[in-house]
């Protein structure tokens, strides 16, 4: 009796623990929570399901943070390599290199209305024809990963959690657009993630992460300079044998500062004194120009 | 050395965009062109945001064209009254074209129409200037004169009403025409992010019947007024008017304005002219290449909001 007491007295308190955990995570996720609900539900059948520990000690447990939250963009702003790190507890792998855990790490900025448009050739032009109205597509998408995805775990598992290229959010509009084929989506998705990619927002590292230790990992990732400036989140997912054990999220925050901040304060809410002052500042300068050469 | 652009929202390598400024000040120099229609695709070639550009790009067009300006009303060489009527059918021609581009833009077929736009028109006036330039290059060789402006023609222009008399023009014509040509000039600067300089003097020169004296001056002076409007524009409805790109390109653009201004003084006006038709079609080439040649990449992401 003694020692299943006591394990119902650990399972409260580190109920307890993780809670305010839970709340932050369902926050900065958006309020899926799904990633919590999956740490109970059952692996698909595709896989054999990880063995179970008979060792006492609790499941394993991902914690992560990032090198920076605040992120200053400044007139040097050339992009920034940012490092998100954390460790397994309760680790039971023996090695860094064991390849026991694997760890996803994804770095997502808000999501944002895009529209993805198709060419065809028209009469000898190529002409935009076809047109996709995505309500929320992810800004910045970047993966780090242990090994490649596909590898980590199966496509169900991945879809469930909108881990991967392949699978990350995009809610396409439905109605306004006319009405579009399976195959449709599929090409228009594709070519979103392509060019984000082209465009260095949706970067992939497929072993960019590694074990230091039995329990802690990291990986660097570079954020572009086109970075979006926005409160960006990294979501760590600890992987084994194919099934979702634990989930946690960093907040990265990028902020303009300096004469960055000033001058897009300025562009932005005196619109158009900032207007009159470019053209006074061109004008400027053409005369000044003129009265130099003039002289000389 | 690279320095971020607030507006843009992107690192920008200093040293191409200064060399771009001084490139296309020195051209708009040489020819006493605004140059934005080298500007606008230049800066989108180089990654810049196509509104970005367009709005950036005008701020550059007044430097480089108020020198000019002011030099000509100087000597006498501007109909302000011409002027101030292509200007307010400028306005007209604007207000339009905004509201035109909001509509292709939502269509997803702006690209297109600008991109048409630009061939047709510099494809048209290029070829146009590139033939009169030659004859004239002939025909400066073989010794005789040609006028540019051959007087006592009178075509179905000068049977309009509302007739002004534009002292500093010699003419005495309807205000309909200049107030039409006007329109479309601010018409097409709203949509291809230009001043209009190079559909302007043609207009000027051929259908209008000005004498050449006050053409470039009164462009220039229009150029001026209607960048310097769409730039305010475009810093108020869309935010994409850069001023750290366009101090860049207008602190070396107005340099190279200058050099350009007297290497051009030492060439004469059909050679600037030809040189000028070549250049012209050379950018027209370029934008229908790539209407014509299968992209690369079929599909393309546009974000909602900008306009």
């Amino acid at each position: 009796m003694r020692p299943s007491l006591s394990r119902i007295i650990a399972t409260i308190a580190l109920l307890g623990f993780c809670a305010p955990h839970a709340t932050a995570e369902l926050w900065l996720t958006g309020g899926t929570g799904r990633q919590n609900a999956a740490n109970e539900t059952v692996p698909p059948p595709a896989r054999p399901l990880p063995t179970p520990h008979n060792d006492g000690l609790p499941p394993e447990k991902v914690e992560a943070d990032v090198s920076a939250h605040n992120i200053e963009v400044t007139a040097g702003f050339t992009g920034r390599e940012i490092v998100v790190f954390g460790t397994v507890d309760y680790s039971r792998q023996p090695t860094p290199e064991s390849g026991y855990y694997d760890i996803v790490v994804i770095v997502e900025g808000p999501p944002v209305a895009v529209i993805a448009r198709s060419k065809s050739n028209v009469g000898g032009l190529w002409i935009n024809t076809g047109a996709m109205l995505f309500d929320a597509v992810p800004s910045f998408y970047a993966v780090s990963t242990t090994r490649p995805l596909e590898e980590i775990a199966d496509a169900k598992l991945l879809k469930e959690h909108s881990i991967g290229f392949d699978y990350v959010r995009m809610r396409p509009r439905q109605g306004r657009v006319p009405t579009f084929t399976p195959e449709d989506l599929k090409a228009y998705r594709e070519a979103v993630v392509r060019i984000k990619q082209r465009d260095f927002l949706y970067p992939r590292q497929d072993f960019g992460v590694g074990f230091i230790g039995r329990s802690l990992f990291r990986t660097s990732m570079k954020l572009p300079a086109n970075v979006p400036i926005s409160a960006l989140q990294a979501n760590v997912y600890l992987f084994r044998d194919g099934a979702l054990l634990s989930t946690v999220t960093a907040p990265v925050k990028l902020e303009r500062r300096g004469i960055e901040a000033y001058i897009h304060r300025f562009a932005t809410r005196h619109s158009f004194l900032y207007g009159v002052l470019t053209v006074m500042l061109a004008i400027g300068a053409g005369l000044a120009a003129s009265t130099i050469f003039r002289r000389s | 050395m690279h320095i971020y652009l607030p507006i843009a929202e992107m690192s920008a390598n200093v040293w191409i965009f200064l060399g771009m400024g001084w490139a296309v000040g020195f051209l708009s120099g040489l020819f006493g062109v605004g140059g934005g229609f080298l500007m606008t695709p230049l800066l989108i070639f180089s990654g810049i945001p196509p509104a970005v550009a367009v709005g950036t790009g005008g701020a550059q067009v007044v430097a480089s064209s108020v020198a000019g300006a002011l030099a000509q009303y100087r000597r006498n060489n501007v109909d302000v009254k011409m002027g101030v009527v292509l200007l307010s059918g400028g306005l007209f021609g604007g207000i339009i074209g905004v509201q035109i581009v909001r509509i292709l833009r939502a269509a997803g077929q702006f690209d297109l129409f600008v991109a048409l736009s630009y061939v047709l028109f510099l494809g048209v006036i290029g070829g146009l200037m590139l033939i009169e330039s030659a004859n004239a290059m002939r025909q400066a060789r073989a010794g005789k004169a040609l006028s540019m402006r051959q007087s006592g023609q009178h075509g179905w222009v000068h049977h309009l009403p509302l007739k002004m008399r534009f002292h500093r023009s010699k003419l005495y014509i309807s205000a309909i025409p200049p107030l039409m040509i006007g329109a479309f000039v601010g018409f097409m600067a709203a949509i291809m992010g230009v001043g209009g300089g190079f559909i302007l003097v043609p207009a000027m020169i051929y259908l209008l019947r000005m004498p050449t004296s006050v053409v470039v001056g009164t462009s220039l002076f229009q150029i001026v007024f209607v960048t310097a409007t769409t730039t305010v524009m475009h810093a108020t409805s869309n935010h994409s008017v850069d001023i750290v790109l366009a101090v860049l390109l207008i602190s070396s653009g107005v340099i190279g304005a200058q050099a350009g201004a007297i290497a051009g003084a030492k060439l004469r006006g059909e050679q600037l002219r030809f040189l000028l038709a070549a250049l012209v079609l050379l950018v027209c080439i370029r934008i229908g290449w790539d209407l014509v040649v299968t992209p690369t990449e079929l599909f393309s992401l546009d974000r909602l909001g900008l306009h």
